[in-house]
């Protein structure tokens, strides 16, 4: 198995080598998508890694139709601080299902946990992301309007452990929108038919074993994680790339998928683990480190597949 | 705190005003607002709202687009946080609502207080149309406050979109 790290900067090259190769996967760099594609010709790669220069090389369109016509593996896009305008149309390639916005030492390490996972085929929970010794607290949602009791005792406890109110604020809509979608959007029936999309939002369900739906969250100083489950795992790849790339959320608020574009828009770092027909979690990070006008005015995500076994 | 994520509570405030406190969500039903309005024009205080979700930014754009049919004109007045980002993340949210005052995060550097500080947007436009902050004093040291976020992102509700309803 191998790795595939697209840059045309050699000193990028060998610092995102060094950090992959702890995976103990082959590393293969290309200079650029010419050299990408023909390397993609004689390699599986689990991960590709490109830098945000790929948009406008001639080849780009060529390069992502080849990353995408291998649909098990992930495509992952460095991005600089100064190239954050290209998010949108990253968004719309539809190509890349991780993106990572933050500079060194940030970078390293979510480089590294995102190699690890797709590696070990180990996807699921927040606790990769936070420092040893965390506590993560649980909550089962068993009725539908426990919802906004939850969100307002989550805000509390954010307050309780001393941070700010716009940490609370971004804690309570991604919960509020996490779990409202859970609850709603995952139920999912033998047809693929969605029988609660439709239910209005303030209707009290009283939810079962298969539909109930777990919130846990936990902070380690460095980031405020909140992880939303649900047992359908009917959440797929091109829905989640869809809802991210939604523009017309930013022109008219419009459509479906709008909850996942806001808590995108509402934290630093939006993690899908999906294992379809089983389970689906969702990890918002929030960055309680960094004050609002030290903090990178846009977000990662990634979007992680199990791999059947 | 608790209230921070309750049903949405409207009350009437000083001169025509409308004061909203609680959630806008999926039970707001905004539109009733609309038959509040005086001499064509609503007037909406919304420091107790700490609370929007997308389905309450759903029935905010309808509330925007039907004062827009009616040619209401709508003052928002002590906009908290919460509503700012979402006014500055989805335009349609805009309207042709005006906001006369609003809040903001200050952060001081002396004492590390962080507090949200109510602006005056009329009596600052001149400074805000700069993405100049007005200067605001700690609460607790009184030394002078940096505003504690990107001027360019958090005041471009301020700035008129072409792409605005209406």
């Amino acid at each position: 198995m191998a790795i595939l790290i697209v840059h045309p900067d050699r000193k990028t090259q060998r610092t995102v080598q060094r950090i992959l190769g702890v995976t103990g996967y082959r590393i293969e760099v290309a200079d650029d998508l010419e050299q990408g594609i023909r390397l993609l010709q004689h390699i599986s790669p689990r991960l590709v890694v490109v830098d945000v220069s790929a948009l406008s090389s001639p080849s780009a369109a060529a390069f992502f139709a080849a990353v995408r016509a291998r649909r098990d593996e992930a495509c992952m896009m460095l991005l600089g601080a100064n190239t954050l305008d290209q998010i949108p149309h990253i968004l719309e390639l539809g190509a890349i299902t991780n993106l990572l916005v933050h500079p060194m030492p940030v970078l390293a390490e979510a480089l590294t946990i995102t190699a690890h996972k797709l590696v070990r085929n180990d996807l699921f929970g927040a606790e990769k992301y936070l420092l040893w010794g965390t506590q993560l607290h649980e909550v089962d949602v068993t009725r539908s309007m426990q919802r906004p009791k939850i969100v307002a005792d989550l805000a509390e406890a954010v307050r309780a452990r001393g941070q700010s109110a716009r940490v609370a604020s971004m804690a309570m809509l991604v919960a509020d929108e996490l779990i409202s979608n859970a609850v709603h959007n995952a139920p999912c029936d033998a047809d693929g038919n969605h029988y609660r999309s439709e239910v209005a939002r303030d209707t009290d369900l009283e939810l079962d074993a298969q539909h109930q739906v777990r919130l846990r969250w936990g902070c380690d100083a460095r980031y405020f994680a909140i992880e939303v489950n649900d047992h359908f795992g009917s959440l797929d790849r091109g829905t989640i790339l869809r809802a991210l790339a939604k523009q017309d959320v930013r022109e008219s608020g419009g459509g479906a998928g709008m909850g996942v574009a806001l808590s995108y828009r509402s934290c630093d770092h939006l993690v899908f683990n999906l294992a379809p027909g089983k389970r689906t979690e969702i990890v918002a990070l929030i960055d309680v480190r960094y004050s609002p006008s030290e903090r990178i005015p846009a977000s990662s995500f990634n979007v992680f597949v199990e791999r059947s076994t | 705190m608790t209230d921070i994520r309750g049903r949405l509570h409207i009350e009437p405030g000083a001169n025509g005003t409308w004061m909203l406190s609680g959630s806008i969500d999926e039970t707001s039903q905004l539109g009733e607002l609309l038959s509040r309005a005086r001499n064509g024009r609503l007037v909406l205080d919304l420091d107790g709202v700490q609370f929007i979700n997308s389905l309450g930014v759903r029935d905010w754009i309808r509330l925007q687009t039907e004062a827009i049919k009616q040619q209401l004109a709508i003052d928002l007045i002590r906009v908290s946080e919460p509503i700012i980002h979402q006014l500055n993340m989805i335009i349609a949210t805009r309207g042709n609502s005006h906001v006369a005052s609003f809040y903001a995060p200050y952060a001081c550097d002396a004492c590390g207080c962080e507090e949200s500080l109510l602006i005056d947007a009329d009596a600052h436009a001149a400074s805000l149309a700069q993405l100049v902050p007005p200067a605001q004093t700690c609460p607790e040291c009184a030394a002078q406050m940096a505003f504690n976020d990107f001027p360019e992102r958090y005041f471009s509700f301020l700035v008129p979109d072409s792409s605005r309803l209406g």
